[in-house]
């Protein structure tokens, strides 16, 4: 027999265990080709011209990509290279070389990642069209995609994937030559240990790993808290604190609290085991040592993607609100400039609601309605107040109609959402605010959330609504020069009128320019909503649609890893299955113990894994955006599902197995 | 009193033009209380008969009835059941689980039956005082020596207090010392506890302990011996003879 027809047939023999592997090649590769086609894509390129950050984002994103992939691959192959270990030994017990048992396994290899590759380009480069109709329907550009077939782009991946399969070679001769042909034999179940006499160290350590998570979580909900932060007052430090403890607080959750809690319940059987206890409990038990770094690494890839995911789809998702924060009404007249577009609406027949406002400028120190404990932190200077925003009473009733104040109060609205986070304001107080040199005492109310002033009006300060006498009294005794007097802010009645009104909002836009002082020819030009909207969009629909792409990509490799394993345990215990069907366990029976063995091997990484992303997210959410639970949720709901995918197909070899077992 | 009846037992392996009879229509009973060894060179059809009989492997053709119940027809899990409650099991390499502890491989069976932990711990107790392991319960099967596995295993196998112990080469991996043990200890509790045992052998010394020897030729039997008032070393010079006369094939020790 030729080597050639000897790789053949061990090819054909193998594909049973060969065609995840094979799939799995195929897939990271059609997701590798269509990202970087869709990255080279005509039209692409053209829709994301504006965007300065969009070359950027796509290389990085590749980046990370080609390192999720090539660690996926490294491992897939080890993973099956060791359940192969046996059939290497058996070439070299015949009287082969481990030079030609390597000739043969590479060929073998080469010839399977050829194919994989081959396969997944074809596909890669059609489910690029895909990507890129929803890369543009993100950023809500209306734009046909073409079929293009990027010379450079197949250039990369040949070459990225070129590099791979040498990787991929090296680490199979490092493989075969390392070991001895005694230890080819027992490979599989070298790793395997027992957690004999339990010690107290491993108690111990057990306990660690739990205290450790929770420390890390209790850390990250401190970590934009400046009132309770008072250990680690280096943003960058405390990160790393949390970051390390629950890093190795998972290591030892997996490595020896589980064995803790499974012994613990164990021994409480006393060897009178439940179908569970011996399918379950001991197996995982049996292998916690090996698995500990794998899961650790699952777990941990695991919460990465999801706390990515659910940051950049909360970026998303708030667009629209962080575009209304920034740009609170449809269109916006500064200083009473432009006004023209008022009447040329009216021209066109377009219904609209206008409030007009006056502002008038104190100096309002926040930190007179800070928490006490704020007020000496370090990280802020408070000691000088700054200029805000005063608009009368009677105009915010054109906002909210039932609102009142007295003689001497005021309240305050506009704040913020991201600061609110960070530096909560705190009404019922009596503070002083400055208007030219007189003090000017003030009981503050409330705290209101109304959104009046764009952002550039504001510049993070919040908005003080007062009495119109004492708004007369400060627009009179006021001689400082305000960059903006007044603000007539324009919501349309009908949204179907939107388009006509961009194009008019535009005609005006050399009237509307706010020139200052020594900006001359930079006039500033108030965008409107929709302006606004669509920049954000620009800006943050590649971020998305990258680290989704990302997202995705972690989970399928975290998924087909915990698969494979499965896979391979499967056949580990395929004589369990044989003995306990002999002395008269049904195949339901075993199978109850085999769901109870993947919920654990499927379900505590996903748990752990969500609830790191949970608490990664919760600590610096209000950083991207306005709404925390439904993008979380969504993220997580969708994560939950594609790992319930890969455990029924787990359990459904295993049942393939138990069923095959006698 | 027959605990197990055969009746035309056929076995054969392979489509038609392939087809290949193990079994050549095996007629037998075996009574409580006996200990019935079965001989033969390599590929009688020995260890095939024991799959049948044991409810593993369906006959082609023929009756099985264990305690008077007809195995044909049975579904797997109702054929699981009764192995569980009726059956004992001892296996040439031992099957123990690697993962469980003597005591929890012994226990294994009773994993979902509901027999009370009291009465179970009472079984236990008593058996592994017959076969001499009560002080490895403890450890685990990579720890204990090749004669204890087995001893393990018989242990296992008699948990359940079933109508009838299969033995497939019980002493196949044995060392004749660890044998000889292990034989010694069935044989007592065989005859102490009136447990049916069923035992496929090539070796001599090891059917010498059974009550019955029978000896399968191509799929069939071919003849058979009773111990009756014979001592053991009369009974190993039979089953010698029988051996000859039967043929070396197969028996090259």
């Amino acid at each position: 027999m030729t080597l050639s027809r000897l790789v053949f047939r061990s090819m054909r023999k193998n594909v049973k265990h060969y065609y995840l592997y094979f799939f799995a090649l195929i897939f990271s590769v059609t997701l590798c080709f269509s990202f970087t086609t869709l990255q080279y894509n005509p039209t692409v390129e053209a829709a994301l011209k504006e965007s300065g950050t969009a070359t950027a984002g796509f290389s990085a994103g590749s980046y990370t990509l080609y390192f999720i992939i090539t660690f996926f691959v490294l491992y897939a192959n080890h993973l099956f290279m060791k359940r192969r270990s046996k059939e290497f030994g058996l070439y070299q017990l015949v009287g082969m070389t481990k030079g030609l048992v390597i000739r043969l396994i590479a060929l073998e290899n080469i010839i399977l990642f050829v194919l994989a590759v081959g396969i997944g380009m074809g596909i890669g480069y059609f489910s690029s069209r895909l990507f890129a109709m929803v890369l543009l329907k993100m950023l809500e550009i209306d734009l046909v995609v073409k079929l293009s077939f990027s010379q450079e782009a197949f250039n990369q991946s040949v070459l990225i994937f070129g590099i791979l399969l040498v990787v991929i070679l090296i680490q199979m001769v490092w493989m075969i030559r390392k070991v001895s042909l005694l230890s080819l034999f027992t490979a599989s179940n070298k790793t395997d240990e027992r957690v004999k006499r339990f010690s107290v160290f491993h108690m111990m350590m057990g306990l660690v790993g739990i205290i450790l998570i929770i420390f890390g979580y209790y850390q990250s909900t401190l970590l934009f808290n400046v009132e309770k932060n008072k250990i680690f007052n280096d943003l960058y430090v405390h990160m790393m604190v949390i970051l390390g403890s629950t890093i190795l607080g998972t290591f030892l959750v997996f490595r020896y609290s589980v064995a803790l809690i499974m012994n613990a319940l164990r021994s409480s059987r006393n060897g009178h085991l439940k179908v569970t206890d011996v399918l379950a409990v001991t197996p995982i038990l049996h292998r916690m040592k090996s698995n500990a770094k794998s899961l650790t690494l699952i777990t941990l890839l695991t919460g990465l993607a999801v706390g990515i995911m659910s940051l950049s789809y909360i970026a998303y998702y708030s667009s629209d609100k962080h575009a209304r924060q920034e740009t609170p009404y449809d269109y916006i007249l500064l200083n009473d400039l432009g006004l023209g577009f008022l009447d040329a609406l009216e021209r066109e027949g377009i219904g609209y609601e206008k409030h007009s406002f006056r502002m008038g400028m104190v100096e309002l120190n926040i930190k007179d309605l800070l928490d006490e404990s704020l007020k000496d932190s370090t990280v802020f200077n408070f000691n000088e107040g700054s200029p805000t925003n005063v608009i009368s009473i009677s105009e915010f009733r054109q906002v909210e109609s039932n609102v009142m104040l007295k003689e001497g109060e005021a309240f305050i609205t506009g704040y913020d959402s991201m600061l609110e986070e960070v530096l909560s304001l705190n009404a019922e107080r009596d503070i002083f605010v400055h208007s030219g040199d007189t003090e000017i005492p003030l009981y503050i109310t409330e705290i209101r959330d109304e959104n009046i002033f764009p952002h550039r009006v504001l510049l993070g300060t919040p908005v003080l609504v007062v009495t119109d006498q004492l708004f007369e009294n400060v627009l009179n005794t006021e001689n400082e020069e305000r960059e903006f007097f007044s603000q007539v802010g324009i919501n349309l009645v009908d949204k179907d009128d939107l388009a006509i009104a961009e194009v008019l909002y535009q005609q005006y836009e050399s009237e509307r320019g706010v020139v200052f002082e020594g900006f001359e020819d930079y006039p500033y030009v108030q965008p409107s909503y929709e302006e606004t909207r669509k920049g954000s969009l620009a800006t943050l629909g590649l971020t998305i649609f990258v680290t989704a792409f990302l997202g995705l990509a972690f989970l399928l490799t975290t998924g087909s890893i915990l698969y494979f394993k499965q896979m391979a345990e499967a056949e580990d215990e395929k004589e369990f299955y044989t003995t306990l069907r002999k002395i008269g366990f049904s195949t339901s029976h075993i199978m109850k113990g085999i769901y109870a063995k993947q919920l654990f091997n499927f379900g505590v990484p996903l748990i752990i894994g969500l609830l790191h992303s949970y608490f990664a997210v919760k600590s610096g959410w209000f950083l991207f955006g306005t709404e925390l639970v439904a993008p979380l949720v969504i993220t997580m709901c969708l994560y939950v599902i594609m790992y319930g995918v890969f455990a029924v197909l787990s359990i459904q070899y295993y049942k393939q197995v138990v069923r095959s077992s006698l | 009193m027959s605990v197990l009846i055969g009746r035309k037992i056929r076995k054969i392996y392979g489509k038609k033009s392939t087809a290949q009879e193990v079994l050549k229509g095996i007629d037998l009973e075996v009574n409580k209380g006996e200990f019935v060894g079965i001989m033969g060179p390599s590929g009688s059809g020995k260890t095939t008969l024991l799959n049948v009989l044991c409810s593993i492997d369906h006959p082609t053709e023929g009756i099985v009835e264990i305690n008077g119940q007809n195995l044909r027809g049975m579904k797997e899990k109702a054929l699981a059941n009764f192995r569980r409650e009726q059956l004992g099991f001892i296996f040439q390499d031992y099957n123990l689980l690697d993962t469980l502890t003597v005591k929890e491989n012994i226990l294994l069976p009773l994993a979902i039956s509901k027999l009370p932990k009291v009465v179970a711990e009472s079984h236990l107790k008593e058996l592994v005082g017959l076969l001499g392991i009560s002080d490895i319960l403890n450890k685990y099967p990579n720890e204990i020596s090749g004669g204890q596995k087995q001893r393990t295993s018989a242990a296992r196998a008699l948990i359940t207090k079933p109508a009838l112990v299969f033995a497939d080469e019980p002493t196949g991996a044995l060392d004749s010392k660890s044998a000889t043990a292990l034989l010694t200890n069935l044989e007592s509790i065989n005859q102490q506890k009136e447990v049916t045992i069923m035992m496929v052998t090539h070796d001599p010394v090891a059917a010498s302990f059974c009550s019955r020897v029978l000896f399968l030729k191509d799929g069939a039997i071919y003849t058979e011996l009773y111990r009756g008032e014979k001592t053991r070393q009369q009974l190993f010079q039979q089953i010698l003879s029988t051996q000859s006369v039967l043929g070396g094939d197969g028996y090259d020790a």
